[in-house]
């Protein structure tokens, strides 16, 4: 379209532009009070970052448990993502397939899930945890938030078998093709895109838990990234640029995956929320 | 805190009330019925029953029960004392006033930011993919880092928010200290962190949207704003009603950022339920109170779907859908 208003589309990019750094200012600050020196951030921050010392970053963090912190992250994250796309995809070709008795009740108890505040949970679940030895236990943790994201892994891959023609599993059986080669070899490529985003979306979860963590986690040596820096909020003798320098090692990926992954993330984001 | 995204069909088909029976989409052909169906079902079905239903009926139980942190596996029934003395505590009720302020506000200022960056950025323009990948960046970035980035930025001496305010003539606020302003604090962070989710999928709905609408809107001398309410609004207005009630369900089960802003203060004006829940249950160490407030919490978010649900079936009829 052509722009017939020269003011009015001049306004409206002005706007965009204002958004944009609303959006972009709180990660561009993490990026610019990472590059600067104690003494510069309590005398009057520069408002343009130190990119010269992006290489020093490397060598204040090699004495820090960052790395080991963005292990337990990535194991938490990886452990939810493999066990809750397991559970989701056979029980998303169930609710997308079958009719059977109690198919009303299961749609509910997923739904019911995604009301539950996790704080309200916690309180039993650790109660349940000190008696089976699962406390301090990055296997413990990978449980417990399995449990909140697998029903929106299985309601996202639902929607997308939803979609898929019957008619393919149809002429696949009557070839002889067995139920589960079905979902196997003709499903489950076709709903990829969706698999795709269900599983950034777990990975993202597990990447970012901290309240079970936090909760459960009491030895530093099996802290996640988030209860790690966490830890740094109100203690001193961390610098400050490390503490963002940590924080942004811990950001990037989330924000390389999500610019990499946009796309399908964002089909899943909206499948269900957009009607028409 | 969970970024969790659409509870996709099923809160639709929960509203819809009748549709949950499996009248699968008719596209699809025939459903087969079958018991092999449970065996796909069984795995998650019985995940959430041992992790989130036994945990939840172990809480209903602890809620009756005098239990201490130090021994969670101990503690003596003591009938409804916890619910008693919840009810006749003026705290509690300060904090569902507090959850329900802090719910009301974020879902309002994130519906209204999200759907002006959505409507700002659905007009073709130069750059413009550009802007629509730095408007949804704080989607991406972890929580716990949001909060590290925005303690600094309302660092009362040094951080670059009373920079600004500083400049502009006035003096220092502590944004995180002072009780007027610790509310507006934790709003403002949580608004950034979630109106690129109220973009997305606004933005995915005003696609849905015919173009001539579009037009309409653009005709000379018609104000912008209220030709917009008149044609596009009532087309998205299903859409704004979901992610209305996802964001409120959301925000009464966020933790994350209110836990590290402030821990509930400054002098508990940002105590939300959940904060208090966990306060008094890993600080407090009275597991069976926690337990008793989040038993009566569930009716609060219970309370917000069955509202949301009766907008949900007035809104459908007003239009003619149902």
């Amino acid at each position: 379209m052509r722009s017939k208003h020269p003011v009015r589309e001049s306004l409206i990019f002005l706007a965009c532009v204002l958004f944009a750094i609303f959006a972009a200012f709180p990660i561009y600050w993490m990026i610019n009070t990472a590059l600067s020196t104690d003494q510069e951030l309590y005398t009057g921050q520069s408002l343009w970052p130190h990119l010269e010392r992006v290489l020093d970053i490397p060598a204040f963090l090699s004495g820090s448990p960052a790395f080991a912190w963005l292990g337990n992250s990535a194991f938490i994250a990886f452990g939810t993502t493999f066990l809750s796309l397991i559970m989701a995809v056979h029980g998303a070709y169930a609710l997308s397939r079958f009719k059977f008795f109690g198919k009303g009740a299961v749609g509910f108890l997923l739904f019911a899930t995604q009301m539950l505040p996790e704080a309200v949970i916690v309180v039993p679940l650790f109660a349940v945890f000190a008696g089976f030895g699962l406390l301090n236990n990055l296997y413990g943790l990978v449980l417990a938030t399995t449990g909140f994201i697998m029903p929106v892994a299985l309601f996202i891959l639902k929607g997308a078998i939803d979609k898929v023609p019957f008619e393919l599993e149809e002429s696949a059986r009557v070839d002889g093709c067995p139920r589960y080669s079905q979902l196997m070899m003709i499903i489950f490529p076709l709903i990829l895109p969706s698999i795709a985003a269900a599983a950034v979306i777990a990975f993202f979860d597990g990447w970012n838990e901290f309240l079970f963590a936090n909760t459960f986690i009491s030895d530093a040596n099996h802290w996640p990234a988030t209860v790690g820096l966490a830890s740094f909020i109100g203690q001193y003798s961390t610098p400050l640029n490390v503490v963002m320098a940590v924080a942004f090692l811990f950001t990037l990926p989330a924000i390389v995956f999500f610019l990499i992954l946009q796309r399908e993330i964002v089909s899943g984001l909206t499948a269900g929320a957009v009607k028409g | 805190m969970t970024i969790t995204p659409t509870l996709d069909g099923v809160d639709q088909e929960i509203s819809r009330g009748k549709r949950i029976k499996g009248s699968g989409p008719p596209a699809n052909g025939p459903r087969r019925r079958g018991w092999i169906a449970y065996i796909f079902i069984a795995p998650a079905v019985i995940y959430l029953a041992v992790f989130v239903l036994a945990a939840l009926a172990k809480g209903i139980a602890l809620s009756f029960t005098d239990t201490r942190l130090l021994n969670p596996s101990g503690g003596n029934f003591v009938g409804a004392d916890n619910y008693k003395g919840l009810i006749t505590s003026s705290q509690f009720w300060d904090s569902i006033a507090v959850t329900l302020v802090y719910t009301v506000a974020t879902v309002f200022f994130a519906l209204i930011i999200g759907t002006a960056a959505a409507v700002l950025v659905n007009r073709p323009f130069r750059g413009r993919a550009l802007f629509r990948a730095i408007m949804t960046l704080p989607y991406a970035v972890p929580t716990v880092a949001v909060t590290l980035i925005f303690i600094w930025i309302y660092n009362k001496e040094s951080g670059v928010l009373n920079m600004g305010v500083e400049a502009l003539g006035f003096g220092q606020v502590g944004w995180l200290t002072d009780p007027s302003f610790g509310m507006i604090s934790v709003v403002l962070t949580t608004v950034w962190k979630v109106f690129p989710f109220v973009m997305i999928v606004m933005l995915a709905a005003l696609q849905s949207v015919p173009d001539e609408l579009f037009e309409a809107t653009r005709v000379d001398g018609a104000d912008g704003l209220s030709a917009f309410r008149a044609i596009v609004l009532p087309h998205i207005l299903p859409t704004v009603r979901i992610v209305a009630l996802l964001m409120t369900i959301w925000s009464i089960r966020r933790f994350e950022i209110i836990y590290l802003l402030t821990g509930g203060g400054p002098v508990k004006t940002t105590n939300t339920l959940v904060i208090n829940i966990y306060n008094s249950a890993f600080t407090g160490q009275k597991l069976g109170v926690a337990a008793a407030m989040g038993v009566l919490g569930l009716f609060l978010s219970l309370g917000a779907a069955v509202i949301f649900s009766f907008l949900e079936r007035r809104g459908a009829k007003k239009e003619g859908v149902a």
